[in-house]
């Protein structure tokens, strides 16, 4: 009997056009490109099994500043900005990125915002997450610095700023993230004061969380006390 | 009013319920048919004539949209001697009129520049900081606009816009997507905006039926790469890096697409722009995102059709 054979039509499109194999993308307006975050998070997860707690506290729609603790070298805002993105569904950006070709525009790419008050301020206006990390200190458990020009951003913006408390072991992929309460500036003030006294008090709380946390725990004691610092 | 933007800015305008009668000047002649509007074919250099004709005229509303993109239309020594003279002419010009209002300028998101550690979403308040040629061009447009306006006490709205692009819009960027071969940044592939010239036009009709007085970003929703817009219209893409840039901008410039420095700037460290402020000081917002821009500029159709413009009795008059 008769039999009929299927043209494989597909094949015979891909071979007059290859490029039609390649997916249409775009970024988004800052630059990120979910298609390259999504591509680099099997990476993250091979690195960094992420623990996320406190997400409800956190605004479904409308901007927000976030600000993490940060140890040398452990880019705890990478996988912060990135767990957290995960567990909100809502893009979260990251401050620090540098300006330098191919680091900086890589990113940009997954998020990556440059360090100025008018860049931060840009993205909270447009009602984004914006992640900020404290000045990097090498103790685990301790919270650095708090630049107040940057959350001087969230001021103006007039968005709600939160404290998230991060812990990685360095050996290890043990990760948390802990974003707590909305911090409320406890004086209502009209000048730069707001800003600087705004900064602090995101740093005590931060650091408040950090003493709750408890340190390190990879399951060897030994490296728990070397991360210790 | 004679090239593409400039055609459809005064078809609007005709269209418009506010505008009486609309004079226009150009070297070239209306690419649309316009109903009402006076069209004078004058050069950039016959400052007298256009003086003459602008004074003459007398207008409420003033739209300078007589810029020359390094590259577009002519060369850079060209593109900024007929920008200068044009710019000089018209604004002069303004100056002059009793009953002008209001003038509306043409400028661009690369008065912002874009430095190491520019920041990467210019705002209206960013300072201007321009990094090239065109730039430059625009930056001074606008601040020839701005001591005119003060000297004389008239609204002047600055539309910076995003790289303009359309299916006829001469556009080096435009016309470099649409190689076959497209070179593109392999360290950086920065993230781009442009706007279409609908988009572009429709935001001098309101910035003009407001009176803006001051700039405003026009810029589309969205971003795309180099490597992405050229995956999207199909074309193969090159990564370029370094020194090889040199070569690309000499090849490309024989095959007919000539790379300004601006646009070499835009592949490397990107041009996006924030265009919240539209909506509020326009009214409007782009209708199409930077992606339905850049798959636009692939969709070449050899026939355009243009509908029917109704152009109601006004009371304004106005020169484009």
């Amino acid at each position: 009997m008769a039999q009929v054979v299927e043209f494989p039509k597909r094949a015979v499109e891909v071979l007059r056009d290859p490029m039609s194999l390649l997916p249409a993308h775009a970024v988004d307006d800052w630059g990120r490109d979910p298609q390259l975050v999504r591509a680099v998070e099997p990476l993250l997860r091979l690195r960094w099994d992420v623990s996320v707690g406190g997400v409800h506290h956190l605004p479904t729609k409308g901007g927000a500043l976030l600000v993490c603790n940060s140890r040398r070298w452990a880019q705890h805002h990478l996988f912060a900005a990135w767990a957290l993105g995960e567990a909100t569904g809502r893009p979260v950006r990251f401050v620090g990125r540098p300006d330098i070709a191919p680091v900086g525009a890589f990113m940009r790419r997954v998020g990556g915002l440059l360090a100025r008050p008018d860049e931060v301020l840009g993205a909270l206006r447009n009602h984004q997450l914006v992640l900020l990390p404290a000045t990097s200190t090498t103790h685990p458990r301790h919270a650095g610095d708090v630049s107040h020009q940057l959350v001087g951003a969230a001021v103006v913006a007039g968005v709600p700023v939160f404290p998230v408390a991060t812990m990685s072991s360095t050996v290890g992929r043990v990760a948390r993230a802990e974003v707590g309460a909305q911090v409320r500036p406890r004086h209502k003030r009209k000048g730069p004061l707001a800003e600087v006294e705004l900064a602090e008090q995101v740093q005590h709380h931060i650091q408040r969380m950090l003493d709750g946390l408890g340190g390190t725990q990879t399951g060897v004691a030994p490296i728990d006390w070397l991360t210790e610092g | 009013m004679g090239g593409e933007l400039g055609s459809l800015v005064a078809a609007m305008l005709e269209a418009e319920p506010w505008v009486g009668s609309l004079v226009g000047i150009d070297v070239d002649p209306p690419r649309r048919r316009l109903r009402t509007a006076e069209f004078h074919l004058l050069q950039p250099s016959q400052r007298d004539r256009i003086v003459d004709v602008v004074t003459s005229f007398n207008p409420h509303v003033l739209i300078n949209i007589s810029v020359w993109e390094p590259d577009a239309r002519a060369g850079l020594s060209h593109a900024r001697q007929f920008t200068a003279d044009a710019t000089t002419a018209v604004v002069g010009a303004a100056a002059e009129c009793p009953a002008l209002e209001a003038m509306v300028v043409r400028s661009g998101i690369e008065v912002y520049g874009r430095e190491r550690n520019a920041p990467t979403r210019p705002t209206e308040a960013a300072p201007l900081r321009p990094t090239s040629e065109y730039g430059k061009m625009l930056a001074d447009v606008e601040r020839q606009a701005r001591e005119v306006g003060r000297r004389v006490g008239i609204a002047v709205g600055k539309l910076r816009l995003a790289p303009v692009l359309g299916k006829h819009v001469p556009s080096p960027l435009g016309r470099l997507l649409r190689q076959p071969v497209v070179p593109y940044s392999a360290l950086a592939d920065a993230p781009f905006a442009v706007v279409e010239d609908g988009d572009a036009a429709r935001a001098f009709v309101a910035a003009a039926a407001r009176r803006l007085d001051e700039p405003v970003n026009v810029v589309a929703p969205g971003a795309i790469t180099a490597l992405q817009a050229t995956v999207r219209g199909r074309r193969i893409p090159v990564p370029v890096v370094g020194p090889e840039w040199g070569l690309t901008r000499r090849l490309s410039h024989l095959v007919g697409a000539p790379i300004p420095d601006h646009v070499i700037e835009l592949l490397h460290r990107g041009r996006l722009a924030d265009g919240s402020r539209a909506p509020e000081l326009l009214g409007l917002s782009p209708r199409l995102t930077t992606p339905e821009v850049i798959d636009h500029l692939y969709t070449w159709e050899s026939v355009v059709r243009i509908g029917k413009v109704h152009s109601p009795a006004g009371a304004a008059r106005g020169v484009a």
